[in-house]
């Protein structure tokens, strides 16, 4: 964070740019783009918790695809059984997936590194085992229909267009939300975590309790993007949560850049419209995401958003003719994504 | 539970769990020595196995199919290692992501040239022995004795010959084997080519066993990992004892009616050992010292 600028500034580009995708069906969006769209929209959500988690705390979840399917199953069997509908689900989901989210992170706090990413993984892969084998009360390999419309002041909202600005708000309050935390103490004592947990801990940060905390903090973010989800595809079955739709989720955030404000939406956005752009069929898109994944991490690795900053600094330094030195210090200080 | 039919089942469990042995032992080996995880191992081998189909469809027996496909693996291992991975070395967890990456890739660049379909070849054994009411595929314990024979070898390798010692050495201390001589980057590559190469071989396995889709790489790896890691990453006789453990409990469960929730006991038996010993069972190395 730079120390010159309030901290309002920062949350000013990013509703800039929803504010904008508010506005882009006044354009006359086609149905197939506005779908399209929305389902970004449900991704990035959940990359803003994700972001929390991974960004701010350093902790990587490979699983986090699974949290997301606890908010749409309990969206999809409230309704089902229980009649209960889009906005009582909403916090009932996230709420789940929050404590889902927590006990996938009681092993963080004795198993590091590599092997913790990895058990979120088994993590994501037993939910979609549990959720394949749970009978009528999942649905099974078939999954679960949904057929209660949204509704919001008594008139429904689920089609395309009115679902498209719901789920803006939504990224909106994502965005808004995870600013706050990153700007609050609360956002900094994660970051203390990040950089040296032992030193935390002797500050007298109760790492163990952050984690989790941070954790649930994610697993909320997931939680509402599942019910966004469920209610808009109208039928979830396990498949849609299992590992690739994980790694899928985390490669969008890495894309992005899991640390700027900037970058949940830039990755969502990106990962999901540049096929579209390019007019390639799903396979090819699948390939090019892959390899620009690849250059991404081995030219950029902190993400494009923070690429593309960091560039635009050496250059106008450069013009103003600041030492190369200090600029290069500068450049570096948050190049350690990750370690 | 007939006993015969339990026997039966323990040993589909087992040969199925070569295989992911095969991988496990690969991604450890690679793990100990470079720092890496790569998570793409499972779609090396599953090209080990296209490349075996690929093989057969062409005309030609198992035995040279298998060769082939442990060959191209190997090459594709190397390419990618002197391509990609060396340039994460001082970041393991880019080098994760890569690896992440490439998984995408190469399943779909698979997919772009023989679609999402499985692909099978005829059992290269098709004879069914019956032991004392025991019917036992011999396509399976052929799985089985390849595997013990190669894992004996990279085993006696590692701990016996001159290029092991080597080996465990740069795994000590990567500076000091440095100045003593040894090549240290070109065992990184050795290594990880030596990696490929098991993938390349448990994939011929694999497709002599079952049908094989562009997507079997994934729920392998994870296994593998899973095993891996149960065993203590680093540590060959911890994979090896995992790999084992793993496909008793998967035979069990089948003999007992559980098949449906094979898939559940790798990444079940993977949290709860870790959850006791975060090192796994048998103590793991936490990747190449690197000062």
């Amino acid at each position: 964070m730079k120390n010159n600028s309030s901290p309002l500034l920062s949350l000013l580009p990013v509703l800039l740019v929803i504010g904008l995708l508010a506005l882009l069906p006044a354009l006359g969006l086609t149905n197939r783009t506005l779908s399209l769209a929305i389902s970004a929209g449900i991704n990035i959500v959940a990359l803003y918790g994700l972001a929390v988690l991974f960004g701010q705390t350093g902790i990587l979840s490979m699983g986090h695809a699974a949290l997301v399917g606890i908010g749409a199953y309990v969206a999809a069997i409230l309704a089902r059984d229980a009649g209960i509908g889009f906005w009582v689900a909403l916090p009932l989901g996230s709420v789940l997936a929050a404590v889902a989210a927590a006990v996938v992170g009681i092993p963080s706090l004795r198993v590091s590194g590599h092997h913790f990413v990895i058990m979120t993984f088994a993590f994501g892969q037993l939910l979609s085992i549990v959720l394949t084998n749970g009978g009528d009360f999942t649905g099974a390999a078939t999954g679960l229909d949904l057929q209660l419309p949204v509704t919001l002041f008594g008139h429904r909202v689920d089609d395309l267009l009115p679902y498209y600005l719901i789920v803006v708000a939504f990224v909106a309050v994502s965005a808004v939300a995870s600013w706050a935390i990153i700007h609050s103490s609360y956002g900094r004592t994660l970051r203390a975590i990040r950089e040296n947990e032992k030193l935390a801990a002797s500050l007298g940060i109760n790492v163990g309790r952050h984690k989790i905390g941070a954790f649930m903090v994610s697993g909320l973010f997931a939680g509402v993007s599942g019910v966004l989800l469920a209610y808009f595809y109208r039928h979830i079955s396990p498949g849609q949560f299992a590992a690739f739709p994980s790694i899928y989720l985390a490669l969008m955030v890495m894309i992005g850049g899991a640390r700027l404000l900037l970058g949940p939406l830039a990755g969502g956005i990106l990962v999901s419209f540049l096929p579209e752009m390019l007019n390639l069929d799903p396979v090819e898109s699948r390939i090019v995401y892959g390899v620009c994944l690849i250059a991404v991490i081995l030219l950029l690795p902190n993400g494009l958003i923070a690429g593309v900053l960091q560039g635009l600094q050496t250059v106008s330094r450069k013009l103003s003719g600041v030492p190369a030195g200090r600029a290069s210090t500068e450049a570096r200080n948050p190049s350690r994504a990750g370690q | 539970m007939d006993t015969a039919i339990l026997i039966q089942q323990v040993l589909n469990g087992l040969s199925i769990a070569s295989v992911i042995t095969l991988i496990a032992v690969g991604v450890t080996l690679i793990f100990g020595l470079t720092g890496i995880i790569n998570f793409a191992h499972g779609e090396f081998l599953m090209i080990g196995s296209f490349a075996t189909w690929i093989v057969v469809q062409a005309g030609f027996g198992f035995v040279p199919a298998l060769v082939i496909a442990v060959l191209a693996v190997a090459a594709m291992g190397f390419a990618l290692e002197r391509g990609l991975f060396r340039f994460t070395l001082t970041r393991p967890t880019n080098g994760f992501i890569v690896s992440l990456g490439l998984i995408v890739v190469l399943q779909h660049v698979v997919i772009f040239f023989y679609g999402p379909n499985q692909k099978s070849i005829p059992r290269p054994l098709s004879a069914v022995w019956d032991v004392g009411g025991v019917r036992i595929a011999s396509v399976r314990v052929m799985v089985i004795l390849v595997t013990i024979a190669v894992v004996a070898a990279t085993f006696v390798m590692i701990t016996r010959s001159r290029y092991g010692r080597a080996l465990r050495a740069a795994v000590e201390d990567r500076d000091t084997a440095a100045l003593m001589g040894i090549p240290v980057r070109r065992y990184i590559t050795g290594v990880f080519v030596l990696g490929s190469a098991l993938a390349g071989l448990g994939g011929a396995l694999l497709i002599a066993l079952f049908p094989v889709t562009p997507f079997t790489g994934g729920t392998m790896v994870m296994k593998g990992f899973a095993v891996a890691l149960m065993g203590g990453l680093g540590n060959l006789t911890g994979a090896v004892v995992a790999g084992l453990i793993l496909g008793i409990v998967e035979g069990f469960s089948a003999g007992y009616g559980f098949s449906e929730w094979t898939d559940a006991y790798s990444f079940g038996l993977m949290i709860l050992v870790l959850l006791v010993r975060p090192n796994g069972l048998f103590g793991g190395t936490s990747g190449p010292k690197m000062a």
